[in-house]
């Protein structure tokens, strides 16, 4: 009886998936079965099953694997099965991209895609288009032709979506079977006319003007099927982003509102409100719509509506107001997704004193949603907290309880994103934030956040007011966690001993403790910051506590450079260039935890390809590149050539690169060279000419010159001209008709060589200004220092700091460049390398009266020059 | 196998089911030959060049064909290997007015010959000389020393003379295809 009982249960809650448990190998085997003859359909039905389960399982197969079991499978054609036969032809498409020799059933799929047997005819089709490549295109076309005019729907809407699948295969196939789409287009049924539309579009996509005259016909005539129309608002759409046709299809899609089906009156709604340019007046009829679609009975019409409605509650706040009392009755909606974003949205419209009553509500089942949920709730937070700071202690307190909660690593990301964003943004916030962390570390099962967090504490931590309550946190980590944490702990530990000297007796302590610890990584950290910690108190300490993220190419190529040399001097590591830090995306965009490929920095990527040109090995040979300019134009985009420049700088070295272009169909340029006249001091080395220019295929020249001696004159203006001997040619083909070219030159725009083309920022958030401002004073580097009133361009303080440090090419220290709003008075710290590895230290004072900016900048470098040309320049 | 159906098939009035292979160069009429074959009813108009294969079926004498058409362009025929394994006859069609290719088809010939799934079995091939209406088309005896068909020890084979387009020839061909099968797979059994 018990027995009984139990296989009763097993069966209810176990035989859920008669799948589970399958062998790749043994499949394949039972695969064997398809070459008998006769074919025994049930069995084979059930093995094919079995091949396509695995398939969408995830399970690879190798290329003779699918090839056997492909060929094995064809055999099953003898059967007239109708089941065995559909499952053939799904299992041609998902081996199709594996298997060899797939176009074998090309014929077997054309007899019954043309057959009488309705039932294969649309799978046969797609099955066909699957298997068909570029050569084999032309066999097929006539039959594709066919179905898409056939009478039967699913055979026309099979070979409409095939075709359009095609278009990856051979680019013009929708254009070349535009004629017998268009006869589809006048079908009775929904979905042929939608995937006709679907076709014809894609046989015009790339011509605008068509596209224009296909929407402004269609927009005439009402198309029968909702979907269609949901295309056509698209299109129309597409085309007023364009400015296309602009009042005509606007009050197309504003008619769509009215259509009697609510897919077209969403769409139409949805489309109104993203037109970038709608004003408030524009938004009221769309708004209304969506407020009705609030009430509906229809969930997933609500889920839309509210969701739009958040969306746009980022954009136009204001608009969506109106909807505010239908949004409250949707707070409590039994549908938890339509919940959450009635309340994000509210969030984000709603008062500063709804916040509280909001957060209880949501906090009531935000265990209840998805993750993918709760991200948008903690976006909207977010978005609240930089809204009204002073309710920073509700949201925190929310953001610390959700931190708590189960959940996976983005979101857990998206809570420390947003703590660590309120804790930027907001000083008074930064002591509770700091608090929540270090209680989500202490269990937190994501090793990159963890280690992010621990990063951050040590960053911010020693500045707080009691640096020491969070050592005991950071420590506990060496205790109990994975390596990579525990390193990342280290180096926490060594910040606050850095920064705070009265700590520095017992993390030097606790460091020699971790000096036994059983991972290299964590026992190399903590040696190395004994050493440095132990040799005492010194405000360049610091740096090398956060050693700066060099390039390491760069940093190797330098060294290799060093050990050639006689190594009389000290190793210059300012010569490096800095790894390129990867801007995180901020705002609305989830940060995603994929692993990056290394990247490359814009330096290295061009020093590689100017390292490959043996006329430039004299220069790249010797050092490495310091900075490269951005482009800048030589010429209108909309001209004959076009030319663009890179101003590439070494030590001593500037290698002008010419990016060229020559948009005339019918002229082949070659021996094109940019020919400079060096400004005074300049010395030209040598020039390297594009041999050749053909219509639309970019050629690269370059230009070596030496910088001048004297500093001063390095900043100047360099006149140039292309010049190329110009040999017409037929445009077809690209072959020149005529034996001789002729010389001819074009003048280009005067390229200009500038202080922040020679200069390279290094500051960031590790520097410490003072220290390192006080201690270039001790190591006697000259000062420089002089008052300016800005230029009447110069408003703000903002636009200040903004042309100053583009105009320096320095890089603001401590986050001086973020300037509080509404204050009159700012100190911008600057430091930077100039060319040949000299650093450079800057003060801007700047104080703002009747929109009018005042400076004092004071410049302090080992070489007199250079800060003389820095104060000359800005003058 | 039910009671029902070992009943009919010691009494033979069951229908026996064989695969046989049609094979051949390209454009020698392999489609036209088993469109011949088939019902009435059932027959395309316009033949067009197969691509990979097609699955026909049609009976003959109370035996049900599961013929497999391959593809003679020279692209595909390496893929007919793939079905050799498993088929009980094979149709070998040649085009007798294309003197040019016999050699051609002769390698194809030999190369099936000696295919580990072909060689040691004992399947009778049907040679068909179609074409034969054409003013310069080769006689089955020049044709069947132009292939080297006395080489053929193990395998019954036998070759006739045939017009696709018409059927002339095409009924005794099938007739001792038919009879050969039987011997050797049923009949035995």
């Amino acid at each position: 009886m018990n027995a009984f009982k139990r296989d009763k249960k097993e069966e209810e809650d176990g035989g859920g998936n008669p799948f589970q448990n399958m062998e790749k190998t043994t499949v394949l085997q039972e695969a064997r079965t398809f070459n008998d003859t006769p074919v025994n359909p049930r069995k084979c039905a059930h093995i094919l099953t079995k091949i396509l389960y695995l398939i969408n399982q995830g399970e690879q197969l190798g290329t003779t694997e699918a090839t056997e079991a492909f060929f094995a499978m064809t055999k099953l054609f003898q059967s007239r099965d109708v089941v065995l036969r559909r499952l053939v032809y799904l299992g041609i498409k998902e081996l199709s991209s594996v298997a060899e020799d797939v176009i074998i059933v090309t014929s077997s799929l054309t007899k019954d895609m043309t057959g009488k047997e309705d039932l294969y005819r649309a799978a046969a089709i797609r099955a066909l288009c699957t298997i068909t490549d570029g050569g084999m295109l032309a066999a097929i076309e006539r039959y594709m032709k066919q179905a898409i005019v056939d009478k039967s729907p699913a055979v026309s809407s099979a070979a409409l979506v095939s075709s359009l699948h095609l278009t990856s295969v051979s680019g013009d196939v929708a254009r070349r079977w535009a004629n017998e789409a268009q006869e589809a287009l006048n079908s009775d049924n929904v979905m042929v006319q939608y995937h006709a539309l679907g076709v014809l579009y894609q046989a015009r996509k790339s011509d605008k003007h068509a596209v224009t005259k296909l929407v402004s016909k269609l927009t005439r005539t009402s198309l029968k099927s909702p979907y269609a129309a949901c295309m056509l608002i698209r299109m129309a759409c597409k085309l007023l982003d364009e400015d296309e046709g602009a009042g005509e299809l606007y009050e197309f899609v504003e008619s769509c509102l009215r259509h009697k089906s609510e897919m077209v009156v969403y769409e139409a709604a949805h489309a109104l409100v993203n037109l970038g340019r709608s004003g408030s007046r524009e938004l009221a009829s769309p708004i209304s719509v969506l407020q009705l679609f609030c009430g509906s009975p229809k969930p997933a019409l609500r889920f839309a509506a509210v969701r739009t409605l958040n969306k746009m509650a980022m954009s136009h706040p204001a608009a969506v107001t109106a909807c505010n009392l239908d949004l409250e009755n949707l707070i409590t909606d039994s549908n938890r997704s339509i919940a959450t974003l009635a309340i994000t949205t509210l969030l984000k419209t709603g008062a500063e004193s709804s916040v509280d009553r909001l957060m209880k509500q949501i906090a009531t089942f935000v265990s209840e949603i998805s993750d993918e949920f709760k991200v948008v709730v903690v976006q909207a937070i977010r978005a609240l907290c930089q809204k009204f700071p002073r309710k920073h202690a509700v949201l925190m307190n929310f953001l610390s309880a959700m931190l708590r909660d189960e959940g996976g690593l983005e979101y857990k990301a998206a809570i420390a994103d947003t703590i660590i964003a309120v804790m930027e943004g907001n000083t008074e916030a930064k002591e509770a934030g700091l608090a929540h962390l270090c209680e989500f570390i202490e269990d937190c099962e994501h090793t990159s956040l963890a280690v992010r967090i621990l990063h951050l504490l040590g960053q911010e931590g020693p500045t707080s007011k009691q640096p020491s309550r969070y050592i005991r946190f950071i420590y506990n980590r060496v205790i109990l966690e994975s390596a990579s944490v525990r390193a990342a702990a280290v180096t926490a530990l060594a910040h606050f001993a850095a920064s705070c000297p009265p700590l520095l007796p017992n993390v030097l302590v606790l460091l020699s403790r971790c000096q036994l610890d059983s991972d290299d990584e964590v026992r190399d950290r903590a040696a190395y910051y004994c050493a440095i910690l132990q040799q005492q108190n010194d405000p360049t300490l610091l740096p090398l506590i956060q050693p700066p993220l060099l390039s390491i190419p760069s940093l190797e190529g330098a060294l290799r450079n060093y050990i050639r040399s006689s190594m009389d001097q000290p190793f210059d590591i300012s010569q490096v260039p800095p790894a390129q830090t990867v801007e995180e995306p901020t705002q609305t965009e989830i940060l995603s935890n994929i692993k990056q490929q290394p990247r490359l920095t814009r330096e290295e990527s061009f020093m590689e390809k100017l390292s490959q040109i043996p006329q430039l090995a004299t220069v790249t040979r010797d050092c490495p590149l310091f900075k490269s300019s951005a482009v800048c134009e030589l010429t209108e985009s909309e001209t004959e050539y076009n030319v663009k420049c890179v101003k590439h700088s070494f030590a001593n070295h500037l290698i002008l690169q010419f990016d060229c272009l020559n948009t005339l169909t019918d002229q082949l340029l070659e021996d094109v060279r940019v020919t400079v006249e060096p400004p005074e001091g300049y010395t030209l080395i040598g020039e390297i000419p594009c041999p050749r220019l053909a219509y639309n295929e970019p050629g690269t020249t370059y230009i070596v010159l030496e910088y001048p001696k004297d500093i001063q004159a390095s900043v100047a203006t360099i006149p140039t001209t292309l010049r190329f001997t110009a040999r017409d040619c037929d445009p077809a083909t690209g072959i020149p008709d005529a034996e001789q070219g002729y010389d001819d030159e074009y003048m280009l725009e005067d390229l200009e060589v500038t202080l922040a083309d020679q200069m390279r920022g290094s500051a960031g958030r590790g520097l410490d200004f003072s220290a390192a401002w006080d201690a270039a004073a001790a190591r006697g580097f000259s000062e420089l220092e002089e008052t300016f009133a800005l230029g009447a361009s110069v408003t703000t303080l903002e636009a200040a700091v903004r042309s100053l440090i583009g105009f320096l090419g320095l890089g603001a220290a401590e986050l001086s460049d973020r300037v509080p709003s509404g204050t009159v008075g700012h100190t911008l710290l600057l430091g930077g390398v100039f060319r040949g590895g000299k650093q450079v230290l800057a003060r801007a004072r700047l104080a703002l009266a009747d929109e009018q900016v005042t400076m004092q900048l004071s410049v302090r470098s080992p070489d007199p020059d250079v800060a003389e040309l820095i104060t000359s320049s800005v003058g | 196998m039910g009671l029902f159906d070992r009943l009919t098939g010691l009494l033979g009035l069951k229908k026996k089911e064989v695969n046989v292979l049609v094979i051949g160069l390209n454009n020698s009429g392999k489609s036209t030959v088993i469109n011949h074959f088939k019902r009435e009813d059932d027959r395309c108009i316009d033949i067009v060049p197969t691509v990979g294969f097609n699955v026909e079926k049609f009976a003959f004498k109370n035996v049900g064909f599961t013929a497999f058409d391959m593809s003679g362009h020279d692209r595909y025929r390496s893929l007919w290997e793939h079905y050799y394994k498993d088929c009980q006859g094979i149709i070998f069609i040649i085009d007798s007015s294309d003197k040019l290719r016999l050699v051609v088809a002769k390698e194809e010939l030999d190369m099936l010959l000696q295919h580990p799934d072909v060689a040691g079995r004992k399947i009778p091939i049907l040679f068909l000389a179609n074409k034969m209406d054409l003013p310069d088309s080769l006689t089955t005896v020049k044709l069947a020393s132009g292939l080297g068909l006395d080489r053929i020890q193990n395998k019954p084979w036998h070759i006739r003379a045939t017009n696709a387009v018409t059927g002339e020839g095409l009924q005794p061909a099938i007739e001792w295809l038919t009879d050969q099968i039987r011997d050797i797979y049923i009949n035995k059994r």
